[in-house]
């Protein structure tokens, strides 16, 4: 009794005592987390508070699901400070458990806040072991192989545990970090390295419902050097290419020229007769444009034959109906060649200047004609002068070209104006004459005008007869130069002076440059009309005093002796016009096609 | 005569290599089925838990843990070591029942989930897979579950007949045991299906 008073007296004395110093209960300790790491056994940390200056206890009760019964924490020691683990014949699995620390010291113990938890909630297994990374190829193309094991603890083989892993890798230098979910293997390649990089890597694992392990700890791993076999083949395509580079270079180089032709090609230089480009160089434009105009176009005085360009008509007439249609195109083409009025001098068949050989041979016949063809060949006369040779069948190409005949004037006419030099000789062809034809109007009366026709049906016979005809009125010389006239160019040419008016075509007779004189004066026919396709109507000068139409008939086959007109004798006393004023086409020698 | 009885222990064989395999394949299906339903149950619950204030959320703790869920009286593993222990026809046929205890349960779940995520029919799907796992794998012993529906009817209204003004308390315990009976299921299937696999490594 007296003891017990003692004691209850000391501990009175004490506790003041103990109070007066500044100490204070325990402050309020909190857990921090319970973990199970392979789902059979777990462990719970808490943070203590303040002691409040007195050594303190702390002590963890639990209360298990449905039991009344409180229990207090099986091992304080094997989780180490402020830690409470739980065995596995203390751990239950889908039961809860609510945990609470109390804190106690000498003034008193407070209690912490309590947690719920279920054991299979809360797994999270230790980090996966035995990480190891090795370097493999692949065609030439290294990449890593991670292996791994689950960490000890974690029953994975019967099943109790089910496990996710992840693979993080980084460079060593870098921070990023490149995560790969690996699912529940335990194997796993990473590709795409740097050449010569040093990497580390890292595993990590979770059960199906919990936490993620810790990382496993690094590994580092350092990738070969495998861009020197990559950058040889580089350095060979460099230099092929580069090759080629050159080649090409040098080719283009070679061809310069020709491809500055192709892709620039020169601006071609005007085509215009008489226009000086060095003079335009100059840049004097007046100039330039002065040459140009023909100082004797358009002529005033009658021009010199040589000047002239030649312009000639030619008049095919087919053999066949084929070819007359043929034929009727050229004689378009003909006539339009009639109107026109500038043209090269070597502008289509049988240039005037080509043959001249009966020209020459008859040269003093032609002289005879010449005066006789300047006389009629005065403006106004209608003189019909005709080149006449002999019609030998030179037709190469199926056409006969009519050969030039001249005719000496059926009636003599006095010397008209003076010969004028260099004159062309008259390029007429002769009318075909069908045998028994009438005689022909006469040449003279018509204009000077150079057809050429291609006959089909045209025999030489005609011709001849025509010529036969003529003998007699040329004479000797004429007959001489017919008889030489076999030549192979038959064909004689007149010129196309000018086209003064619409439907008047002036001709000019054209012979060779220095050959007999040409007749002076111009003879030329007006074109009153084109008939049909294959008619053309002339009208000679005389045509107000009669008309005087000379038809040539073109069609082969209808060589009908046309009435001949008498338009307009070029002498005075010209014998009236004949009433049709178609000239009778067998004034003209007609070559056979 | 010994020639057919030859053929047909070959046949047998074959057949019974075939059905193991096919136990397998169904195993894995029941597994990933589970899995599935497992977290939908665990979606649930969590947010329901969100829509709660904190204090009745530690109210609702407390009262937890006096409660009962209504599959207790299934007795069932409680851990690793009592789970190695049983057969796998026995792991099979706790988790047939556990199965079976929430088909009506299940349509109650809070907010509508049954309907949403059509939980009962899940549910009914699993209970046929385990049905044919049972069949393919027992071996003339005998069937708990045969003897224990019958006794499921008077559990079956077990929920239904809390009152009105328990209804959030009756969803939170609704919640959380469905998500426990998930777990279950699924654990005891995982191990079955490891159990019975040929390789080593169950895991892969």
């Amino acid at each position: 009794m007296k003891n017990m008073v003692v004691v209850g007296v000391l501990l009175l004395s004490l506790m003041p005592h103990a109070n007066g110093a500044g100490f204070s209960p325990p402050g309020k300790p909190t857990l921090t987390s319970c973990r199970s790491p392979e789902k059979e056994t777990f462990t719970c940390w808490w943070e203590p508070g303040s002691d409040g200056g007195l050594p303190t206890t702390y002590r963890l009760f639990y209360l298990k699901e449905n039991i009344e019964t409180v229990y207090e924490c099986p091992d304080y020691l094997t989780a180490g400070e402020n830690s409470c683990f739980f065995s596995k014949n203390n751990t239950s699995i889908w039961v809860n458990y609510n945990i609470t620390v109390v804190a106690t010291n000498e003034l008193g113990s407070t209690m912490s806040d309590p947690v719920d938890i279920d054991v299979m909630y809360i797994v999270m297994p230790h980090p996966p072991e035995k990480v190891l990374v090795s370097v493999l190829e692949d065609k030439d193309w290294p990449f890593l192989r991670v292996s791994w094991e689950p960490p000890q603890k974690a029953d994975t083989r019967s099943g109790w545990i089910t496990l996710v892993y992840e693979v993080r890798i980084k460079l060593e230098e870098k921070d990023d970090w490149e995560v790969h979910l690996a699912g529940q293997q335990r194997v796993f390649n990473i590709f795409s390295l740097l050449s010569g990089g040093t990497y580390i890597v890292q595993v990590r694992c979770k059960p199906d419902h919990g936490f993620w392990s810790e990382w496993s700890s690094s590994t580092y791993v350092k990738v070969p050097n495998y861009f020197h076999r990559e950058n040889s083949v580089w350095i060979l395509i460099t230099t092929f290419t580069a090759f080629i580079f050159l080649i090409v270079s040098w080719m283009i180089h070679m061809n310069r020229h020709s491809l500055k032709h192709c892709i620039l090609p020169p601006v071609p230089g005007p085509k215009i007769k008489g226009f000086d480009k060095q003079l335009l160089k100059s840049g004097k434009s007046g100039d330039v444009f002065n040459a140009l105009v023909a100082s004797d176009f358009p002529p005033t005085t009658p021009p010199r034959c040589e000047d002239l360009l030649v312009e000639y008509l030619e008049v095919y007439i087919p053999e066949e109906r084929e070819l007359m249609r043929e034929e009727s195109k050229h004689l378009q083409d003909g006539f339009l060649k009639s109107e026109g009025f500038a043209s090269d001098s070597d502008s289509g068949l049988g240039s005037c200047n080509s043959h001249t050989l009966l020209m020459d041979n008859s040269g003093e016949a032609k002289e005879t004609d010449r005066r006789t063809d300047q006389e009629r060949s005065r403006p106004g006369a209608e003189a019909l002068t005709y080149a006449r040779e002999d019609v030998s069948p030179d037709m190469s190409s199926g056409r006969v070209k009519t050969w030039p005949s001249v005719f000496s004037p059926l009636t003599p006419y006095s010397s008209g104006p003076t010969d004028q030099p260099g004159a062309k000789q008259h390029c007429l062809s002769d009318s075909v004459y069908p045998p028994g034809s009438t005689s022909p109007c006469s040449a003279q009366d018509l204009g000077l005008n150079y057809w050429e026709f291609c006959f089909s049906s045209m025999q030489p016979h005609l011709t001849q007869t025509r010529s036969d005809v003529n003998v007699s009125d040329i004479g000797p010389e004429r007959a001489a130069a017919r008889q030489q006239s076999p030549a192979p160019r038959p064909t004689e040419y007149v010129e196309v002076q000018r086209v003064s008016e619409e439907d008047m075509v002036l001709l000019q007779p054209v012979g060779p440059g220095p050959g007999p004189p040409a007749r002076p004066g111009e003879d030329y026919s007006r074109v009153k009309g084109v008939r049909g396709h294959n008619v053309l109507l002339l009208q000679t000068e005389e045509e107000a005093d009669g008309r005087a139409c000379e038809e040539l008939e073109t069609k082969g086959a209808a060589h009908k002796p046309t009435a001949c007109s008498h338009g307009g004798l070029p002498a005075p006393g010209r014998a009236a016009p004949a009433a049709s004023g178609y000239v009778d086409t067998a004034m003209f020698v007609l070559p056979s096609c | 005569m010994d020639k057919v009885v030859f053929l047909l222990s070959i046949l047998s064989l074959g057949v019974s290599s075939q059905s193991i395999t096919d136990s397998q394949r169904l195993f894995t299906i029941a597994v990933s089925r589970v899995q599935h339903l497992h977290l939908l149950a665990q979606r649930l619950f969590a947010d329901f838990e969100s829509s709660l204030q904190t204090e009745e959320q530690r109210q609702l703790n407390k009262i937890f843990l006096q409660d009962f869920c209504s599959s207790d009286y299934i007795i069932s593993p409680i851990d690793k070591h009592e789970t190695q222990r049983s057969s796998v026809l026995k792991l099979l046929s706790i988790s047939y029942r556990l199965i079976e205890s929430w088909e009506f349960p299940s349509r109650s779940l809070y907010g509508g989930s049954a309907q949403r995520y059509q939980i009962p029919p899940k549910l009914s799907e699993l209970m046929r897979g385990i049905q044919l796992l049972i069949k393919a794998n027992e071996d003339g012993v005998e069937m708990f579950s045969d003897s224990v529906v019958p006794q499921l009817a008077p559990y079956g209204n077990y929920y239904q007949s809390l009152g009105e003004d328990e209804s959030l308390r009756r969803s939170y315990e609704l919640l959380a045991c469905f998500k426990k009976d998930m777990y279950k299921v699924e654990t005891y299937l995982t191990v079955a299906k490891c159990r019975l696999s040929t390789e080593a490594n169950c895991t892969l």
